[in-house]
C-alpha cells in the first residue's frame, strides 16, 4: 500500500519505512546508536529529498530512543548523571560545530571536509573497536595480563580537578572529562550532520570506561534530547520534517528498539562491540565506494545548504 | 429573369458560406484532458491523464504537458583530486519547466523543422536551446550538463519524451487523436498546461491547450500547510507524538514481555 508524504512530496510503499524503522530501531536498542548514518542514506535511496530525510529521521529517533531509553531504564542501565554531563558538553560542542560548518561552506570546502571526517572517524572507530573487542575476547580466555597501557591516560584523567563518582556506571571521573568529550562529539556530529551515537558509544566505552550495557542506555538517553532539539529546529527553521514519514518509521523503530534491548541483554559487552564495529566498517566501506565509483547521476537535488 | 439570377447567386454565396463554415469546423483542433483536476490525498500514487480530440485529417499530432518555466539549482558532482567523487558546487538552470512530457504520432525529428521545434519548445533538442545554464563553462560542457539535467529529471519521472504514443483514428471523415499518459506522483502541486500541436508539412498548423490543476486536499493539505505556516506547533506536535509513541510501545512491551 502506498501513502503520500505531504512534506517530502512523494509517495512511498508503507512497508519500506516500517521495515527500515524496524531494522534501524533494532540497532538502536542493541548498541545505543540513533542509526542516522544508516537511515538517512537509505531514505534518500527511496526518493526522499535529502534534507527531508535527515530532518524526519531525527523525529523518528526521538521515538526510538524514548522506547529504548525506557526499556534500558527499567533494567537500571541508564546513568542519568553521566548522560547529563555529556549532553551539556554535546550541546556546547554542537554550537561550535554549526559555526565551523558555516565557515567551511563559505570557503567552498564543506563537502570535502564532511566526507573525509566521516570516512576517518568511522574508519578509526570501527577498526579500533573491532581489534580491541577481539583482543579482549581472547584475553578473557587466557586470563587478564596487562592493564598498564591505559594507566597513563587513566592517571592523567585522575589528576584532573572536580572528581565525581558516577554510581550507575561505577566509575569516578573529573566532571570535565564527559563535558570535554561530549563537546568533541558534538562538534563532529554537527559537522557531519549526524547524531553522533556511533562516536559517543566508543568515547563512553574506552575513555569513560563505562560498562557496555550502561553505555547503551545512557547513549540513548543522550540521543533522545539531542534529537528533540534537532527535530524542533528542523521543523521550525527549515520546514523539513515529514510527520507521516516519521510516523511510518517510528511504527517500526519503537518496536525494533524494544526487541534490540531484549537481544542486547543476551549478548556480552564484547560481542556487542564487535558487531557494532563490523557495522561501522561496512558503512565506511560503502562511503569509500561511493566516493570512488562514478555516480549514475552527476546532478542532485540542491538542499537548503 | 433578373430575380432568378439574384436568387441563384444568393444561393451560391450561401452554399459557399456553408462550405467554408464546415471546412473551418473540420480544421478546428480540439483538446480534452479527462483529468483536469488531480487531487493529492493520503493514498495518491500518481494518476493517468488521457488527452483526446479532433484534428484535421492528414495532420500529425504532438501532445505536450508542461509547467511554466522556472529556476532550478542542482548540486553538481565532480572529481576532487582526480579520484574522489563529491559535490563540487551547484549549477543553476533557468527557464526549466517543472514537468515536461511529450508524445507524438511519430518521432519529433521526423515531424518538424528545427525552427518550428525551437519556436514551440518541442523535444529535448529544442529544450536544450531554450534552457539557460548559468556557468562560464564552454559549449560542450554545457551540453554535457544539459544531458545530465535530463537524466536527473527522467530519473524522477518528471521528463519524458515518447516518440509514438499518440494514436490516430478516422471516424466519420474526422481524425481523432488519443493518448493516455502516466502522471507522475513526483509532480508537485501546481498548474500544468496540456498543449496539442497539429502538424502538416513539417510545420505547426494549429495549436490548442487545456489546463491540469494538481492540488493537495484533506489531511495532506492541512499537514503541508501546518508545516509551512505553523512550524512551531508542527514541530512540537511531531516531538510529542514521537515521545508518546516511544513510551506507549515501551509500556506495551513491559506488560507483554514481563518475563524477560
Amino acid at each position: 500500500m502506498y501513502l503520500y508524504l505531504p512534506v517530502a512530496l512523494t509517495s512511498i510503499n508503507i512497508l519500506i519505512p516500517v521495515g527500515l524503522g524496524l531494522a534501524v530501531g533494532l540497532l538502536s536498542g542493541l548498541f545505543g546508536v540513533g542509526g542516522g548514518f544508516l537511515m538517512t542514506p537509505l531514505l534518500i535511496m527511496c526518493g526522499i529529498p535529502s534534507t527531508v530525510a535527515a530532518a524526519t529521521d531525527s523525529n523518528q529517533i526521538v521515538a526510538a530512543s524514548t522506547s529504548g531509553t525506557y526499556a534500558h531504564w527499567k533494567v537500571g542501565n541508564v546513568d542519568f548523571k553521566m548522560g547529563l554531563y555529556l549532553l551539556i558538553g554535546g550541546f556546547i560542542g554542537g554550537l561550535f560545530g554549526v559555526q565551523a560548518i558555516k565557515i567551511l561552506r563559505a570557503t567552498g570546502n564543506a563537502d570535502f571536509v564532511i566526507k573525509m571526517t566521516y570516512v576517518l572517524m568511522l574508519g578509526i572507530v570501527g577498526i579500533y573497536m573491532f581489534f580491541e573487542s577481539l583482543a579482549s575476547m581472547n584475553k578473557k580466555k587466557t586470563d587478564e595480563v596487562k592493564p598498564q597501557k591505559e594507566s597513563n591516560v587513566a592517571k592523567f584523567l585522575k589528576s584532573l580537578p572536580m572528581q565525581t563518582h558516577f554510581e550507575k556506571s561505577g566509575v569516578t571521573h573529573s566532571a570535565l572529562v564527559p563535558l570535554v568529550f561530549g563537546g568533541f562529539v558534538g562538534v563532529l556530529a554537527a559537522i557531519m550532520g549526524v547524531g553522533g551515537g556511533f562516536l559517543m558509544v566508543p568515547v563512553m566505552v574506552y575513555i569513560l570506561r563505562m560498562p557496555m550495557h550502561v553505555v547503551v542506555g545512557t547513549s540513548l538517553f543522550q540521543i533522545l534530547f539531542n534529537c528533540i532539539e534537532v527535530t524542533f529546529l528542523q521543523a521550525y527553521t527549515n520546514h523539513n520534517v515529514d510527520f507521516i514519514l516519521a510516523v511510518l518509521l517510528l511504527l517500526g523503530s519503537t518496536i525494533g528498539a524494544q526487541v534490540g534491548t531484549v537481544f542486547g541483554r543476551k549478548l556480552k559487552g564484547d560481542q556487542l562491540k564487535i558487531i557494532l564495529a563490523v557495522i561501522v566498517l561496512i558503512v565506511t566501506a560503502k562511503i569509500v565506494l561511493e566516493l570512488t565509483l562514478t555516480p549514475s547521476l552527476l546532478l542532485g537535488q540542491g538542499g537548503g545548504h | 429573369m433578373k430575380q432568378v439570377k439574384t436568387i441563384t447567386s444568393v444561393f451560391l454565396i450561401g452554399l459557399l458560406g456553408i462550405f467554408l463554415l464546415v471546412n473551418k469546423a473540420s480544421a478546428e483542433l480540439t483538446i480534452r484532458a479527462n483529468h483536469d483536476h488531480i487531487t493529492i490525498d493520503f493514498f495518491y500514487h500518481g494518476s493517468t491523464v488521457s488527452v483526446s480530440g479532433v484534428s484535421d485529417p492528414g495532420t500529425d499530432v504532438i501532445v505536450k504537458i508542461s509547467a511554466s518555466d522556472g529556476h532550478e539549482s542542482l548540486r553538481q558532482k565532480g572529481k576532487v583530486g582526480g579520484v574522489l567523487w563529491m559535490n563540487v558546487g551547484s549549477l543553476n538552470f533557468e527557464d526549466t519547466p517543472k514537468l515536461y512530457l511529450l508524445a507524438g504520432t511519430k518521432n519529433i525529428a521526423d515531424l518538424l523543422d528545427r525552427d518550428e521545434t525551437d519556436k514551440y519548445v518541442i523535444g529535448y533538442q529544442a529544450l536544450s536551446r531554450h534552457v539557460k545554464i548559468d556557468t562560464p563553462a564552454p559549449a560542450e560542457e554545457k551540453e554535457k550538463w544539459f544531458e545530465q539535467f535530463i537524466k536527473f529529471k527522467e530519473s524522477r519521472k518528471l521528463y519524458n519524451v515518447s516518440p509514438a504514443g499518440v494514436s490516430l483514428t478516422d471516424k466519420d471523415g474526422k481524425q481523432n487523436y488519443y493518448i493516455k499518459m502516466d502522471w507522475p506522483y513526483q509532480a508537485a502541486p501546481g498548474n500544468y498546461t496540456v498543449t496539442v500541436y497539429a502538424v502538416r508539412d513539417r510545420k505547426v498548423v494549429e495549436t490548442a491547450s487545456s489546463n491540469v490543476i494538481v492540488e493537495q486536499v484533506g489531511v495532506v493539505k492541512s499537514l503541508a500547510g501546518m508545516a509551512k505556516n505553523n512550524a512551531a506547533a508542527y514541530g512540537t506536535i511531531s516531538i510529542l507524538a514521537a515521545l508518546a509513541a516511544g513510551f506507549g510501545v515501551g509500556l506495551i512491551f513491559r506488560k507483554g514481555g514481563g518475563a524477560h
